[in-house]
């Protein structure tokens, strides 16, 4: 199981680091957000739920 | 009555108030070594999250946040990415560090370095090193709090020696109430600092734009470009970006204040249930952004430091002086309480692993006599660093970061790389350190990407060549 733990913790790292410059334009707007700033906010908020699969995965809890 | 009395009466109401109620918080908890360092190993998911969003919300965040928001726009993404990078990371990290901690009773970073290469000539020069390298995190919150005061005090007095007062009162808050003490104080420092964000980041927009999507599309209006980065290895263009996200990103935990919080936990678990929860306190810096911005369409023209203080500046003018009495007040908080826990930190390390090294004050009584001496020592020291050379908040902080971060490598290496020994370890760290002195001197620029990253894959490298050419290390279990 150790390469989907990684797999998990590399996916929202990834989208908020080499990622962005990928999705670095201001169109489409979501929710009046430039569309980057739309997509680093969206991965700060599903990072939680990430890091909660790790822990499931290793049956922390 | 004069705005200024206002103002700086509510100010300093909550800043004696906090730290009353933080001592009467630790006023039954008897102090050793263990207890004042590191809280005894006790703390819960919740005082641990309070704490740490404590130490990592600092007025860098405050301040710095939305005086790049205001400067610069675009880069500031970094801030929200960061945090959230290094909490993942944490994750798998902290249990670690934690474990090693609990099985050798070890207090401080240093601590674990000199055992996991059982040298404790490398645990005295970790220590030396961080110990000036925090001088510099400190002074930032001193450059955020003069700021404050001055702001509060409506222009009408140097703030200087009001810093000078509330600094070396928070040292001797320190010196008294130890780790625990801090953890309290951030319990109300929070509550304060997420009022006065929400105020500014939600409050502000809608007062002055209707909602923070107006607010985008008139700063979009003016300034087309500011909301998106520049291409690739223009300076703060993608390369910085990503480059920048991944050296804060590792170089998160490494300081000494972290560390102690670290060894606070309770168990391992409520590191890892933290690691899950601290990204949901990122979202505050996406209304510190908004405030940021806000500002830049309200009060424009502001350039260089200055821009530090961008939304105080509107709640200065346009909002009476309660409103920036308790703003500033939350602000001025957000600088004392972290750096009280960079003082504690600091003189940890110089306490533990340099004098203890050396065979003085190696009591428990002595120790804890000795750490609240250094408490002083290095609160003078920062304070003496900041009234000789005055410096961006940004700046402050990429000091401390380039510098900092050097100490990762030797950390990772300790879990995964058993070949690596005390050699590659010293050695890597001073290559990473002297380039990072190397690039801060010249101003020299490589295709965009953050100086600080480039030092530390080369300390990387060092590590990884010295260590396998010289003897292994003696593992002591």
């Amino acid at each position: 199981m150790v390469s989907l733990r990684i797999l998990l913790a590399a996916i929202p790292i990834t989208a908020l680091s080499l990622a962005v410059p990928l999705v670095n334009r201001v169109e489409p707007r979501i929710l009046g957000l430039p569309f980057v700033l739309a997509w680093i906010v969206a991965w700060v908020l599903l990072t939680p739920a990430f890091v909660w699969s790790i822990g499931r995965v290793e049956r922390r809890w | 009555m004069n705005p200024a009395i206002v103002a700086l009466t509510i100010v300093g109401v909550l800043i004696v108030g906090t730290i009353g109620l933080a001592l009467f918080g630790v006023r039954r908890i008897k102090m050793d070594p263990q207890q004042y360092i590191v809280g005894g190993r006790s703390f819960g998911t919740l005082f641990l999250w309070v704490l740490l969003a404590g130490e990592i919300y600092t007025s860098f965040t405050f301040l710095g946040m939305a005086g790049w928001a205001y400067g610069m726009g675009a880069p500031a993404y970094y801030i929200l990415a960061y945090g959230t990078c290094a909490y993942v990371i944490g994750y798998f990290l902290l249990p670690a560090i934690w474990r090693v901690g609990k099985e050798r009773s070890l207090l401080t970073g240093p601590d674990f370095l000199a055992d996991r290469y059982s040298s404790r000539a490398l645990g005295v020069m970790a220590a030396l090193v961080q110990f000036v390298i925090v001088v510099p995190y400190v002074t930032l919150q001193l450059s955020g709090l003069q700021l404050l005061l001055r702001l509060a005090g409506y222009g009408t007095f140097d703030a200087t020696i009001a810093v000078c007062i509330a600094f070396v009162l928070v040292a001797f808050f320190v010196f008294s109430a130890g780790l625990r003490g801090t953890a309290w104080a951030s319990i109300v420092k929070d509550t304060l600092v997420l009022g006065a964000v929400i105020f500014a980041g939600v409050a502000i927009p809608r007062q002055f734009f209707g909602s923070p999507a107006r607010l985008i599309d008139q700063v979009l209006r003016v300034h087309p470009h500011m909301l998106t980065l520049l291409p690739g290895t223009a300076t703060h263009g993608t390369v910085w970006y990503v480059s920048t996200v991944l050296l804060t990103a590792i170089g998160f935990y490494m300081g000494p204040h972290s560390m102690s919080a670290i060894y606070s936990a309770r168990s391992e678990n409520t590191l890892r249930r933290n690691a899950m929860l601290l990204p949901l306190y990122q979202l505050v810096i996406l209304l510190v952004f908004f405030a940021g911005l806000s500002a830049l369409l309200i009060v424009p023209g502001l350039r260089g430091p200055a821009v530090d203080q961008s939304f105080l500046l509107v709640v200065q003018r346009y909002y009476p002086p309660w409103v920036m009495g308790f703003v500033a007040g939350a602000g001025s908080l957000a600088a004392l309480i972290p750096a009280s826990a960079l003082l504690l930190g600091a003189a940890s390390i110089f306490s533990k692993n340099v004098l203890g090294t050396f065979g003085i004050a190696t009591s428990d009584a002595g120790r804890i006599a000795a750490t609240r001496i250094l408490v002083v020592i290095v609160a003078l020291l920062a304070l003496w660093f900041w009234l000789e050379e005055q410096r961006t908040i940004v700046e402050l902080l990429l000091i401390y970061y380039n510098g900092i971060t050097q100490f990762m490598p030797a950390v990772v290496a300790a879990f995964l790389w058993p070949r690596a020994n005390a050699w590659g370890v010293v050695a890597g760290i001073l290559a990473g350190l002297a380039l990072v002195i190397v690039f801060a001197i010249t101003n020299l620029s490589l295709w965009g990407v953050n100086s600080g990253f480039v030092a530390l894959l080369a300390n990387a490298l060092v590590l990884v060549t010295v260590s396998a050419s010289t003897p292994r290390r003696v593992r002591v279990v």
